[in-house]
């Protein structure tokens, strides 16, 4: 009898996602008729732009794989109790490390790929370090500083692209580094997926970092779930006093789980860089790492649940540009969308804890 | 160096800093009231709209500070509802609002203009003195009665009292949600008044380029005070200015220059001797004791 209750406590704690995702689909449609345009055309114009042909969704899961790795990177963070607001600065640095690695050593291809993976991940920890060192000595709030440290990132990568590493060629206008040698680059596996029979076609990137994607998600499950280490980082975000208490070391903790976050942060950028450009810029996608933190709250900051909500927001962002297209609803409407669903969920969330607060006191006596 | 071009950087940095002052003085009211507000940048973005709009559709500057006032408190209370009435995250809260603004803004852009990276210009602006906006000199008055209002009166003993220990203002009958309220509230008038000194001539996708981070970072500076925090803003603004006034005629490239206020910043809050005097409450959600 008392397990049964509990599971209808976890039930409604799960709901809390789903009723708020409901929330802003139905707002999404409101201001579909109110900007005039018919649901119905703008439903199949999601559903053509998403899933209507093999291409379409496999473009989805192509968007989703670096939203992963930036809501991988802010959820193991939350999980120690730090806001990694810096992913974004983190894949900027993590990016062109890698990049340097892919550019000026000279390994065979089997070792080459590891390496500019693991330089990605060193660069984005190192930008890591310093607020990570001035949270936990001088309790400087993270927030601002990974956010200095973003607009820090942006300009010295500038520089960088267009000064020291500038391998700028008469065809391209905008500043880039030289090409990666094509040991480094990340080859595509459409054909493994022809293989066993999901016709990916050629313009549509699953390449080796889905691979390195799925290889972090259970890494990092393993680590929080199945590892005195991630148990102590989750100990150190569900109570910093309790944790101290136990005689965990605390700000160790945090430091490691920054650093650790800033090296999968790292990874953001990668799929761009090795497999669809081939060289570096300061170009490459920005804003992810703000995405990541919806998507980490989103997945609950577990790694499956940030598989799901990174391809919930890689189906988002295609739902936009197919709504732009097809519809006369701007692209933006998709920001609006994340923004209320984000409040929604949090909020929802609140509601069904009171609420289960209330019953389980009215049990009680 | 001359008179004139000192007197150019005096203005032209009053001018560059008051978008920052204005909204780290928000931020000092919300986050003296316990709520931390990062969501200030968002805010700014569609009250930066707001002002280019309403100036446009009734061809006055004044009804568009009027329109941006309005933005900036509604978009204030989605914050409020949240963090006050529901306790959500403040900093969920804040991401959550920040991304949202860049719907907003540049949903209302492509319906009300017809393209979403900017508006049409605006030719209804405040006088220009020697060719600032002439609105940015409110700012030193706007500093002065938040410091008065925080210091020298009732409500705001009521709203530190409510950010230092919330138990305590509940237990003397202070209405610690509506103190609240009016403290994040306050920010968004404050973004209103940010948005009419940052570039009301034409709204541009971006344009705040991180300003309500900045301001963050000056209220931290200013250690929560209203005129610290004015200086903090100085500072960035003037450190900002001399990068634009001087850029060509410095021999480091500009990028260097540009991480300037960022790389400050760090400094100073690193260097900041003794511990930070943050609300004890800030960033906490507090429940009212029933009656």
């Amino acid at each position: 009898m008392l397990k049964l209750k509990i599971d209808k406590y976890r039930l409604y704690e799960l709901l809390s996602p789903i009723i708020g995702f409901l929330a802003a689909i139905i707002v999404l449609l409101i201001i579909v008729i109110v900007v005039g345009e018919s649901p119905a055309k703008a439903v199949s114009a999601v559903f053509k732009f998403t899933m209507s042909t093999t291409a379409r969704l496999a473009t989805v899961f192509s968007i989703a794989i670096p939203l992963f790795f930036a809501g991988l990177a802010v959820a193991l963070a939350f999980r120690a109790g730090v806001f990694n607001i810096g992913a974004e600065g983190q894949y900027f640095i993590g990016g062109l490390v890698g990049a340097m690695a892919g550019i000026y050593l000279r390994l065979p291809a089997f070792i080459h790929i590891p390496v500019v993976v693991l330089f990605s991940m060193i660069g984005g920890a190192l930008w890591a370090l310093i607020p990570a060192i001035l949270k936990v000595t001088k309790g400087i709030h993270e927030v601002i500083t990974t956010i200095m440290f973003n607009n820090i990132a942006l300009a010295l990568v500038n520089y960088l692209v267009n000064e020291p590493l500038s391998g700028r060629g008469t065809s391209s206008l905008e500043a880039q580094t030289h090409e990666i040698r094509k040991t480094a680059l990340f080859g595509k596996l459409n054909n493994l997926f022809r293989a066993i029979g999901w016709n990916v076609p050629d313009h549509v990137y699953l390449d080796y970092s889905l691979i390195v994607a799925i290889l972090m998600g259970i890494l990092v499950w393993f680590l929080l779930f199945r590892m005195r280490y991630g148990f102590e980082i989750r100990s150190v975000g569900t109570s910093l006093d309790v944790s101290h208490y136990a005689g965990i070391r605390v700000k160790h903790i945090q430091i490691g789980a920054f650093l650790i976050s800033g090296a999968l942060a790292g990874l953001v950028g990668s799929q761009e860089i090795f497999a669809i450009r081939g060289f570096y810029t300061f170009e490459i996608a920005s804003g992810l790492g703000f995405e990541g933190i919806a998507i980490a709250l989103i997945g609950r900051n577990s790694p499956l649940g940030v598989v799901f909500s990174a391809i919930l927001f890689a189906f988002l962002k295609q739902a936009g540009y197919g709504l732009q297209l097809y519809t006369s609803v701007p692209n933006a409407v998709i920001y609006v969308i994340t923004g209320l669903m984000i409040i929604f969920i949090v909020v929802i969330n609140e509601i069904m804890t009171r609420y289960i607060r209330a019953l389980r006191k009215k049990e009680a006596g | 160096m001359n008179i004139s071009i000192l007197l150019d950087f005096a203005l032209k940095g009053l001018e560059m800093s008051a978008p920052i002052a204005f909204a780290a003085l928000g931020a000092v009211f919300s986050e003296k009231s316990g709520v931390i507000n990062i969501a200030l940048e968002g805010f700014m973005i569609v009250t930066a709209f707001t002002v280019v709009w309403g100036s446009i559709a009734f061809q006055s500057i004044w009804m568009g500070l009027l329109f941006a006032l309005i933005a900036g408190i509604l978009m204030s209370l989605i914050h409020a509802v949240a963090t006050i009435t529901f306790r959500v995250d403040q900093i969920v809260s804040g991401v959550a609002i920040n991304i949202l603004a860049i719907g907003v803004g540049r949903f209302l852009s492509q319906r009300i203009f017809a393209q979403e990276t900017q508006s049409a210009i605006n030719p209804y602006l405040f006088p220009t003195f020697h060719g600032i906006n002439s609105f940015a000199f409110a700012l030193i008055p706007i500093a002065f009665i938040s410091w008065f209002v925080l210091y020298k009166t009732v409500f705001g003993l009521r709203l530190r009292t409510v950010g230092e220990n919330p138990e305590a203002a509940d237990t003397l009958g202070i209405n610690v949600y509506l103190l609240r309220y009016a403290g994040v509230m306050i920010s968004g008038v404050m973004c209103g008044f940010a948005a009419a000194t940052l570039y009301p001539s034409r709204w541009i996708n971006g344009m705040t380029g991180g300003r309500g981070f900045i301001a963050l970072a000056a209220m931290i500076f200013g250690r929560w005070h209203p005129i610290g925090a004015l200086f903090a803003a100085m500072l960035f603004g003037y450190a900002d200015t001399f990068r634009i006034m001087f850029e060509t005629k410095i021999p480091i490239p500009s990028q260097f220059v540009q991480m300037l206020p960022y790389v400050l910043a760090i400094v100073v809050l690193a260097g900041m001797v003794g511990k930070a005097h943050a609300p004890a409450a800030d960033g906490k959600p507090y429940e009212m004791g029933e009656e």
